[in-house]
């Protein structure tokens, strides 16, 4: 009978139980959410807690597993499992692809032995013969380490049955037994009471007392008490006759149902460890000895239901039958599909095709027949895949993004949408909390600075920018306290002419610092001015006008004595305008010595010179207010 | 017997004469400058040691001759004006009373100077030149 999708997602859901088992479980895959569920209470403990209500995602409540197939997440008792990353899983996975296939002699004999059983017990040739012969099979199929013993397990329940089935064929008989000596001591008890009846009217006519029925055997009874004896005995050891028919028949029944409930929990068995074939030998035996025509299947309220709500009939041998072999066809169809997928160099649909039919039919010939170069093809895909799976769980997105060129190399099919999807909204977000970092940085917002950080290690811990960026920061960090050390120095050496060839490196240095930055405009102001005059000097000497040159620089070097470079501009000037100099130099001496007709002749004798000259202008303005004060 | 005597005159005499004229024109024109220089008496200023340290010329009064420059300043009591002298420039305080002079740029001046506290120089006397 063909299986729909419910059976489908309910034979997986218990297939892939099996293989899970042994997990911790995890959250679902990234790429789908799956039926999530929250942590259910712990097994065993609160009991109302851990039953939880159902429809709860699954419509099997709780206890049941169930299967999404479309993120493979497994939903058990709360908890989910990716039905294909798990570690039980991949190990196993790995050791089948690394495995030679099954093509020698052993594997070959043990496979002729099977298929011999199941044709002995195909329908309408399960003869009693057959059925013998495929019985005295069974221990030879369970020889094989493949088989892992279940033949002889098989053979065990059918011999159980068989021995049951002879018991109750003796407790028939002892029934049988028991019923004609019934049947006797109640026609003696019917002879008693005739015989008491007679023995009545004997006492009254005395004439028959003491006489025996004909034909019984039995010796000539007493009169009246003698009777009442013989009866209450008759009566005695006949209930004791029907009771233990009764009890024979109950016995009977127990005994055929127990063969019947352990038979089929056999087969349940065989199915959920996905040994198809042992199933169908097992359903066939089954038929083969049960032939009361009951073939439902006696399993507990749970799983009956499981198996109503998905397939919508109660559960027989019927449908485990047909579901088991609707497994063997839906292998057999998994491994042509990845015959041909590989071929067409298509290793993702190869690698999930040989993942679906390794899950389903591990023990099946078809599977265990592929050849291993043929498997070693798709286990670096499988291997890559479970390392994509890994790296972006753990964030190591660069890793992440290797592996996607080396699978979008080795397989035209790889849909690395998801997986790039993941790395680039990754790479997005880390930019941005850089980004946000430097700005911080720039502003000396420390607060913003740290959490920027520490968002972008979260969302990327190894990405060469954020490592980069975090580099250059702490490099800045260092050159601009560098910086502002330097700078500190220097004001306070009053090298202004440093600063000034250095600017740019303190122009961004004190950028955040508004006291230093107040200090730097006023010295770049101070620099400017020196600039501007030695530029102005320079002009002047070019013309021939040293003395005015050498004005200007003096000027300037009044206010800033300090400065190295016009300390030299202003010695080279004062060679070149030595004579004018000389003379404002005089006047300016003789000034001081209050000299005033000298000082003023000699700021006479420099106007003369340098009719231009502010330094003799002011000087003899000044001297004229001394000659002649304002009336 | 001797000659007699000529009676025309020596021409030497003549020589002689025309010296002396020549001479006494000479000097007639050498002297006629100082005749002239109303300050004949006064010494003549000493304008290096002036440049070099007024100050110890105080009280002191020379005759300057020098041509007139820029007016320094001017006011109702006196008028402070550069002179130059020998090519050096002096500054003179030319009191109200010499108002009468006109001083004007460029022109060529003797004045009597007498030095004054902190070397200033005073004009006591202006007589062009």
């Amino acid at each position: 009978m063909a299986i729909h999708a419910p059976r489908r997602i309910l034979a997986v859901s218990i297939l892939s139980f099996c293989t899970a088992f042994s997990q911790v479980p995890d959250a679902p895959a990234p790429a789908g959410g799956g039926a999530a569920q929250p942590p259910a209470a712990p097994a065993g403990g609160g009991a109302p807690a851990a039953k939880a209500k159902p429809g709860q995602g699954s419509p099997f409540g709780q206890e049941v597993p169930v299967l999404d197939p479309g993120t493979e997440v497994m939903t058990f008792n709360g908890k989910n499992w990716n039905v294909t990353n798990n570690r039980v899983f991949q190990a196993r996975f790995e050791k089948f692809l690394n495995a030679p296939e099954a093509t020698n002699g052993e594997e070959a004999a043990y496979r002729q032995i099977i298929d011999r059983v199941l044709g002995l017990l195909a329908p309408g040739n399960a003869t009693v013969q057959n059925i013998d012969a495929a019985f005295r099979l069974l221990p030879y199929a369970g020889r094989y380490d493949i088989d892992a013993r279940l033949c002889n397990s098989l053979a065990d329940a059918v011999y159980s049955v068989w021995q049951a089935q002879r018991n109750v064929a003796r407790i028939a008989n002892a029934n049988d037994a028991l019923e004609e000596a019934a049947r006797k001591l109640e026609w003696n008890i019917g002879v008693v009471n005739a015989e008491k009846m007679n023995t009545s009217g004997a006492q009254q006519t005395g004439k028959n007392a003491g006489a025996a029925p004909k034909g019984t055997g039995k010796s000539a009874i007493n009169p009246a008490n003698q009777t009442d004896a013989q009866t209450a005995s008759y009566t005695r050891r006949l209930t004791e006759s029907l009771a233990t028919i009764k009890a024979n028949q109950v016995k009977k029944e127990l005994s055929e149902l127990q063969a019947k409930v352990e038979f089929q929990a056999m087969m349940v068995q065989f199915f959920l460890q996905r040994r198809f074939q042992h199933v169908l030998m097992a359903t066939r035996f089954y038929r083969a000895l049960f032939t009361d025509g009951d073939t439902k299947l006696n399993l507990g309220k749970d799983a009956t239901d499981l198996f109503a709500k998905s397939t919508g009939m109660p559960p027989t041998v019927s449908v485990i039958d047909s579901m088991a072999n609707e497994m063997i066809r839906d292998v057999r169809e998994g491994v042509k599909a990845f015959d041909f997928l590989l071929e067409k160099n298509e290793m993702q649909g190869a690698t999930m095709r040989m993942q679906e039919v390794f899950v389903t039919g591990e023990y099946m010939p078809e599977v265990r027949l592929v050849p291993r170069e043929k498997k070693r093809k798709c286990l670096d895909f499988a291997q890559k895949s479970y390392q994509l799976i890994s790296a972006i769980d753990v964030r190591d997105y660069g890793r992440a993004e290797q592996l996607v060129k080396d699978m979008k190399k080795v397989a035209n099919d790889f849909d690395d949408s998801k997986p790039t999807q993941a790395i680039e909204g990754a790479r997005v977000q880390a930019r941005m909390l850089i980004a946000k970092a430097r700005d911080a940085a720039l502003n000396n917002d420390k607060a913003v600075l740290e959490k920027s950080l520490a968002d972008a290690a979260e969302v990327w811990p190894n990405n060469p920018e954020f490592k980069e960026a975090t580099e250059k920061l702490f490099n800045q960090s260092d050159v601009v306290q560098k910086a502002l050390l330097e700078f500190d120095q220097l004001i306070s050496q009053r090298n202004y002419r440093q600063i000034w060839n250095d600017k740019v490196r303190f122009i961004a240095a004190v950028a955040v610092n508004p006291d230093r930055k107040q200090t730097l405009e006023k010295v770049m102001k101070n620099i400017e001015t020196i600039e501007a005059s030695m530029m102005r000097a320079e002009e002047m000497s070019r013309t021939g006008n040293n003395a005015g040159a050498w004005e200007s620089l003096e000027r300037a070097w009044a206010e800033f004595p300090d400065d190295a470079k016009l300390n030299q501009e202003r010695a080279d000037m004062t060679t070149r305008a030595s004579d004018f100099v000389k003379v404002i130099r005089s006047a300016e001496d003789l000034e001081k010595r209050d000299q005033v007709g000298s000082s003023l002749a000699h700021y006479l004798k420099a106007q003369k010179m340098y009719p231009a000259s502010d330094f003799a202008r002011d000087g003899v303005a000044r001297l004229v207010k001394l000659v002649l004060p304002e009336d | 017997m001797g000659r007699r005597a000529s009676s025309s005159v020596n021409p030497a005499w003549f020589a002689i004469a025309a010296v002396v004229i020549v001479a006494a024109i000479a000097v007639g024109w050498a002297l006629k400058g100082t005749v002239a220089d109303p300050y004949r008496t006064l010494a003549q200023f000493p304008t290096a040691d002036y440049l070099q340290n007024s100050n110890s010329l105080r009280g002191n009064v020379y005759k300057l001759d020098g041509v007139v420059g820029e007016q320094l300043h001017y006011s109702k009591s006196a008028r402070l004006i550069s002179v130059e002298v020998n090519g050096e420039p002096v500054s003179i305080i030319v009191p109200a009373e010499l108002r009468d002079v006109n001083v004007q740029k460029g022109q060529r001046l003797l004045f009597k100077v007498e030095v004054g506290e902190k070397g200033v120089l005073k004009a006591l006397g202006v007589k062009k030149v």
